[in-house]
């Protein structure tokens, strides 16, 4: 605690010491300092208004010297002085009072312009609002005008409607009592058609028994008579179809040659066997004769705007038909190979195409549905709805239909039932590329993408064979596969370019003919079972025989 | 405790003669312009007490004049620091009156701050407590008191008033039971160097007090390994202290208004030179 206050008071100490030191020698000296620098300012300012002062005091005095003249009586000039010096307060006063008059008036007259130039102003504002109004009351009455004339032809509009309105209805009465009979005539018409139709029948009828009795009377005679055959003597103009006795299974290629510029889709021989014919992606369709171990064209058809699909020639070989890729199915005449029919109406590509009678064609296309033409009318007939993309078609006794489709179903439609609904169905492992009927009617060659052919016995509706064979595999959603005519044999292309055959009894493969380099698309087998031709996706179209 | 009342009055007493003169290439009449004396408070700062140099000096510069600006010995002197501050680190060795030059132009950008009005100073002093009493207090204190308090604070230092000010200030300055100081706000300047600021308890874990000489040697290492400190004088509030007056006591007593201790060490060699 002592040394505690020891250096407290140390501390102190210097603190005083430093106060004594710093501060109280200079507080005296700096306040009179500044005491004194205030005094001289002040002093300065004095200074100098007393010189001002002296100035001024100089010039008075100058200015009195120079008017004191003569000696006056001081009293008397002291009372002029002071007199002056009145009238002189009054003189300015009154000049004061006149200034002051003199403004007034300036502003007076200044007020006075002002308002002057107001009631100008307002004048010209009241002529223009005069002249505005003016206008707006002509205008006022044009207008006023053109109502009265609007509202005229408006009332004449009217007019018109109501009288227009009169006559429409009078003409509609007369329309309604028309169509009444109209109909009435109809049902009379339909009626007189049955009668007509009911006679027809009976007069066919009893011509076809007329005829059946001549036949009948005929062949009786025939069978008489005995009849020398001429073997040399080849088909007779006419349409005689070929006659298979026993197919060979065809064991090399015979002839081998460039059908069209790109992938040939479709080749069938006719009904006689005498031609073939072949489509392809180049939008032609083109007629071969084998002949001497070449095959010669016979003609070319076009008309088409995209690729041929499926070819069928009519049952006399008369006209052939080409279903195409542009939505279209065409038909042409063989003898002058000119387009005859152009059936349109499907909107997607049209896959497969037949003859269902000679009169009528049926069309399977990718848009789903099928459709009959008449060929007459050149006009569809009927459109089945088939619910799946249809791949290939055959037709069966004229009014049959059976459709393979791309949901693995083949589907049977009759064409004199309703439409719409399949009477059968039969479904299938893989996706239908080909369908094709045996000569006998019996049998049904489905060609399936899981590899396999089946064979379908249509009187027991079921499978009755499935083809098979090692390296075989379907090449494209198209490929074909077709009977041989004697039922013995079945053929389809590879997707490797092997044409397999298969013995359809022994469900074994009879042979593989090895010619094409690309996949194998269609073949068809000539009626009398001789040889068999194939196409493939290049170029290419080989003619098989075993001779 | 009569002594300590004592030594606070004296402190708040400490004023300084200054003699003001304009720069020589700045007069811009035909007359010299006397030097003008002030006595100033060694507890204030220059914008407060400079309201008369101004006018006096003004008539006699360039009428497109820029900021006043005071300058000792080629050093401009910062406005933010408080008068005595100024004079123990640069004028300590120096003859009385303190002579500074009045500067009106070429303002040292890079080394002064711009000081707009007494605001200004206002706001700086104001800032300065509160960070010495979040030293102190964790700001407790100067949070506790209401604006009036922080006014009379104010207006306490710029009026020279010193029962006004101690009245707010001797709460900011309790150091007893809980409010016992946290550390000491202190800063150390040395010449032509950024004044040194650290945390610092007052008393050590087991207790006791810690002196100025501990102070040092924690602020400074540098000077107490090189053992050089005996070169310096270690100058607060125009004294020197003995080294072994506890840190607390001197917060309490010796610090600025601002709350903070502010220590010198002006070297001895150059009171010799």
């Amino acid at each position: 605690m002592a040394t505690d206050t020891n250096w407290k008071r140390d501390l102190l100490n210097q603190i005083q010491r430093r106060n004594r030191k710093q501060s109280y020698p200079f507080i005296h000296l700096i306040q009179t300092n500044n005491k004194l620098q205030e005094i001289a300012s002040s002093l300065h300012l004095k200074n100098v208004q007393l010189q001002v002062e002296i100035e001024r005091l100089k010039e008075e005095s100058i200015s009195s010297h120079v008017r004191g003249d003569g000696v006056v009586s001081i009293a008397t000039t002291h009372q002029l002085e002071q007199k002056l010096f009145k009238l002189q307060e009054e003189l300015t006063e009154m000049h004061k009072k006149r200034g002051e008059n003199a403004q007034q008036i300036i502003d007076l007259n200044a007020l006075l312009q002002e308002k002057e130039k107001e009631i100008q102003h307002k004048d010209t504002m009241i002529s223009s609002m005069v002249e505005t109004n003016v206008t707006l009351k002509q205008s006022k009455k044009a207008l006023e005008f053109s109502i009265a004339e609007l509202e005229a032809t408006n009332q004449m509009l009217k007019d018109e409607h109501q009288a227009l309105q009169m006559a429409f209805t009078a003409l509609e009465e007369r329309y309604r009592k028309t169509q009444e009979d109209n109909s009435d005539l109809i049902q009379r018409w339909m009626e007189q058609k049955a009668k007509d139709a009911d006679r027809m029948n009976a007069e066919n009828a009893d011509f076809i028994k007329a005829r059946q009795q001549r036949l009948a009377k005929d062949l009786e005679e025939a069978a008489k008579e005995q009849v020398p055959v001429d073997l040399d003597k080849g088909p007779v103009d006419g349409y005689i179809p070929a006659v298979c006795v026993m197919a060979s299974v065809p064991s090399r290629a015979q002839c081998v040659f460039d059908a069209h510029e790109g992938e040939v889709y479709s080749v069938q021989w006719n009904a006689m066997g005498s031609f073939f014919a072949s489509g392809g992606a180049d939008r032609k369709i083109k007629l071969w004769e084998y002949h001497n171990g070449v095959c010669e064209s016979r003609g070319t058809l076009v008309g088409s705007n995209a690729g041929i699909t499926s070819l069928d020639y009519s049952q006399d070989d008369s006209m052939l038909l080409g279903a195409s890729n542009d939505f279209a199915s065409r038909i042409w005449t063989v003898v002058d190979q000119r387009l005859r029919h152009t059936l349109t109406g499907h909107s997607g590509k049209v896959l497969s195409a037949k003859f269902l009678t000679e009169g009528k064609v049926v069309s399977g296309s990718h848009d789903r549905t099928l459709k009959i033409w008449d060929l007459v009318s050149k006009s569809c007939v009927k459109t089945i709805f088939a619910g799946s993309s249809c791949n290939d078609l055959v037709t069966l006794y004229g009014a049959s239909i059976i459709s393979g489709h791309f949901d693995k179903r083949i589907r049977f439609w009759d064409t004199r039932g309703p439409a719409d609904s399949s009477i059968n169905e039969i479904l299938l492992q893989g996706r239908l590329t080909s369908l094709a009927l045996a000569s006998d009617k019996n049998q049904l060659l489905c060609c399936t993408r899981d590899d396999c052919l089946k064979i379908i016995d249509l009187r027991m509706n079921q499978v009755s064979c499935t083809l098979t064979a090692d390296g075989f595999k379907v090449g494209c959603d198209w490929s074909r596969a077709v009977f041989s005519p004697d039922r013995e044999y079945a053929a389809a292309g590879s997707g490797d370019g092997h044409l397999f055959v298969w013995n359809v009894s022994k469900a074994k493969v009879e042979k593989i003919l090895k010619e094409h380099s690309h996949a194998v698309v269609a073949c068809s087998w000539n009626p009398s079972g001789v040889s068999l031709v194939s196409c493939e996706k290049g170029k290419k179209v080989v003619l098989w025989s075993d001779f | 405790m009569a002594d300590d009342r004592e030594i606070l009055r004296e402190l708040w007493d400490g004023k300084i003669p200054v003699s003001f003169q304009l720069a020589q290439e700045e007069i811009y009449t035909v007359e010299q312009p006397d030097p003008f004396f002030l006595l100033v408070p060694r507890l204030t700062y220059f914008p407060l007490v400079t309201d008369k140099v101004y006018r006096h000096m003004v008539k006699h510069v360039d009428p497109d004049h820029g900021e006043m600006w005071l300058e000792f010995d080629n050093q401009p002197l910062k406005w933010h620091y408080p008068i005595g501050v100024l004079y123990d680190l640069y004028g300590y060795q120096s003859e009385l009156p303190w002579t500074l030059t009045v500067h009106f132009k070429n303002f040292p950008e890079d080394e002064l701050l711009h000081c707009p009005s007494k605001e200004a100073v206002e706001s700086h002093f104001m800032s300065v407590v509160k960070e010495a009493d979040a030293l102190k207090h964790r700001g407790q204190a100067i949070n506790n008191m209401q604006k009036k308090d922080h006014k009379a604070l104010w207006t306490g230092l710029m009026n020279d008033k010193f029962d006004q000010f101690w009245s707010v200030n001797k709460k900011l300055m309790e150091n007893s039971g809980e409010d016992a100081f946290k550390s000491v706000p202190f800063r150390i300047y040395q010449m032509d160097q950024i004044p040194v600021q650290k945390l610092f308890k007052p008393v050590d874990d087991n207790g006791e007090n810690l002196t100025l000489k501990n102070l040092l040697s924690i602020a400074l290492p540098d000077l107490e390994e090189k053992g050089i400190l005996s070169r310096y004088r270690v100058v607060t509030q125009g004294i020197e202290p003995p080294l072994d007056v506890p840190v607390g006591w001197m917060s309490e007593h010796l610090s600025y208004p601002d709350n903070f201790l502010h220590i010198c060490l002006v070297s001895r060699g150059h009171s010799e030179s």
